[in-house]
């Protein structure tokens, strides 16, 4: 287990914890300079904050016991952004220097590791010589050679093309099935988290803001600017009280579970998932659900591709409903810009959060 | 025309003491440099002072601070241990700065993926920073090597000209131009040219290969 708190309260201020089991991916998101990196980069000891890092039975940093354990002390493998392979050795040689001063042969143990990873017949090659995908293999064979506790991964997918990119997937994939170590990884690319993450921490302005599994996120936000940073499509405000959302402010409301919390009228910001939304095309569906039938319009249709996103303007509020469906289910509908229909909010999916400051573009 | 080989060669023993004892300092003084996060400014500029001063005055300040210095029962002043350390801190500034420059050229992800990969500061050094320096060190090298040779103001005023002791090719064509054995001091010059010249060459083109690589 990777156990990381982090504090800084002088320069840019940090405060993240999180914790990653070994063989899970954990990811951390956020925006450029959220100290997503700054958070990986003192896992490693390469950046100065104060806190509490602790992996296996080893303790790396304990700043109340004034523990300080350097990088090349730390057992961890890290794949840097543009990889920081070492010029002047060959690909063997790369990944034979984190093995240097083991008892059996370095570059035999090197060797494995290259064919691991399906590039033994670069070892003689030069850095120079060889393809951005391959270049990013060799520095993942060197950042596990040394049989690391933790592999930090820092960007990996960011300066790549899309083949490289995939080839990195699956090495990722292969990976995870022959070793059990906790993989860290920064990204700030959300669908690329959703996609590989096991857990996700979502990072912004030095504090981590929710851990949780990447559905969870998205369906269930811990407070507005996690909702925001997740690109939840249906992120609105409103006046919860007692299991009725007051939406708009022309007498539109909505049923909503009501877990027991909030008290008093308190304004709310809330997400509703794509998946839990319902256009009703029935009369018998409209005469089942009773609640939470909003009449909407279509006020803009977007192709792309065989899907389309389509704007539905409620009536009753200024806000509008985004919904995507494929191009043959909108002809089945009848959608089309002006048209006229209800839609279902499913209230057990309707996922309330407190406000911390007033939604952007809202 | 007569070659003054007797200065050639205290020339060349001055040039190989300078770069035995400059070249490791040289290396060390300008890694700690690189790796300077504050204050490095006043420590570059005064490393740099032998650029800009007139090397008489360097000369005189010198000879002011030699005198009555002995090193190994060695007076400082009008000898060659004396202008070893002469050259070597004339030369401060030519050793230094293209080692410096090498050393600041390498990536920090290069130095960090060292660390990573349990390398410590030592070894790391040995084994990636050093090699990824050398064109750096051998350019400084090969500089401090001709600017040794033609070095006149400072061996003058704190060796004078005492054959076989303190008097270097420099001295030796000045010399020469005063006895009017113009004859000596050409054939002199042109050799130093000549060495200088496939010296900076040399370091030049391996400047060039290192943008190519």
């Amino acid at each position: 287990m990777l156990k990381v708190q982090l504090q800084r309260s002088t320069g840019f201020p940090i405060n993240i914890d999180f914790e990653c089991a070994p063989g899970e991916l954990h990811i951390l998101v956020g925006p450029s300079g959220s100290g997503k990196t700054t958070a990986l980069r003192s896992i490693a000891g390469l950046s100065d904050v104060t806190g509490l890092i602790q992996c296996k039975d080893q303790v790396w940093l304990d700043s109340v016991n004034k523990v300080f354990v350097p990088t090349h002390r730390r057992s961890i493998g890290f794949l840097f952004q543009n990889y920081a392979l070492f010029p002047h050795l060959t690909v063997l040689e790369n990944v034979s220097i984190p093995l240097l001063g083991r008892k059996q042969s370095s570059s035999d143990e090197a060797l494995r590791w290259l064919e691991r990873l399906r590039i033994v017949d670069l070892a003689n090659r030069m850095p120079h010589e060889i393809s951005g995908g391959q270049q990013q293999r060799v520095a993942l064979a060197r950042a596990l050679a040394r049989d690391p506790h933790a592999l930090l991964l820092d960007e990996p997918f960011s300066a790549v093309d899309a083949p490289t990119r995939q080839n990195l997937y699956e090495a990722l994939s292969e990976l995870r099935q022959a070793v059990s170590l906790p993989i860290i990884l920064v990204t700030h690319d959300l669908n690329e988290a959703i996609r590989l993450g096991d857990k996700i921490t979502v990072i912004d302005q030095g504090k981590s803001l929710q851990t949780s599994d990447p559905h969870h996120l998205l369906d269930k936000p811990r407070n507005a600017r996690v909702a925001e940073l997740v690109g939840s499509p249906n992120l609105f405000e409103g006046l919860y009280e007692q299991g009725r959302l007051s939406w708009g402010n022309r007498g539109l409301s909505l049923s909503v579970k009501d877990k027991g919390k909030i008290k008093k009228p308190t304004e709310v910001a809330w997400v509703i998932p794509s998946h839990s939304i319902e256009i009703v095309h029935s009369e018998e569906q409209t005469n089942s659900y009773k609640i939470n039938l909003i009449d909407c319009t279509v006020a803009r249709v977007r192709q792309l591709g065989q899907i389309a996103v389509v704007y539905w303007q409620v009536n009753g509020c200024d806000d509008q409903i985004i919904w995507q469906a494929s191009s043959s289910e909108l002809r089945r509908l009848g959608i089309e810009v002006g048209a006229k229909k209800k839609i279902y909010l499913d209230p057990e999916q309707i996922h309330i959060m407190p406000i911390k400051f007033h939604l952007k573009n809202k | 025309m007569t070659i003054d080989t007797q200065a050639l060669i205290l020339t060349l023993k001055l040039a190989f003491f300078t770069l035995l004892f400059l070249i490791p300092f040289g290396i060390w003084v300008a890694y700690r440099l690189a790796n300077m996060q504050k204050g490095k400014s006043l420590l570059e500029a005064t490393l740099a002072l032998p650029l800009v001063l007139p090397p008489t005055v360097l000369g005189y300040y010198l000879l002011v601070t030699f005198t009555n210095v002995t090193l190994f029962n060695q007076p400082l002043t009008f000898s060659f241990t004396g202008l070893v350390i002469a050259s070597i801190i004339f030369n401060l500034p030519f050793a230094i700065q293209p080692i410096q420059r090498a050393f600041e050229a390498i990536p920090q992800d290069i130095r960090e993926a060292a660390q990573c990969s349990g390398l410590n500061p030592w070894t790391a050094f040995k084994l990636i920073e050093l090699p990824l320096a050398w064109r750096g060190i051998v350019s400084a090298a090969v500089i401090t090597f001709a600017h040794t040779l033609g070095e006149f103001g400072v061996i003058l005023m704190i060796g004078g000209s005492i054959p076989g002791e303190t008097k270097t090719i420099a001295i030796s064509i000045y010399d020469s131009v005063q006895n009017m054995d113009h004859a000596s001091a050409s054939g002199m010059s042109l050799l130093l040219l000549i060495i200088s010249l496939l010296a900076i060459t040399w370091s030049y083109q391996l400047t060039a290969k290192k943008r190519a690589a």
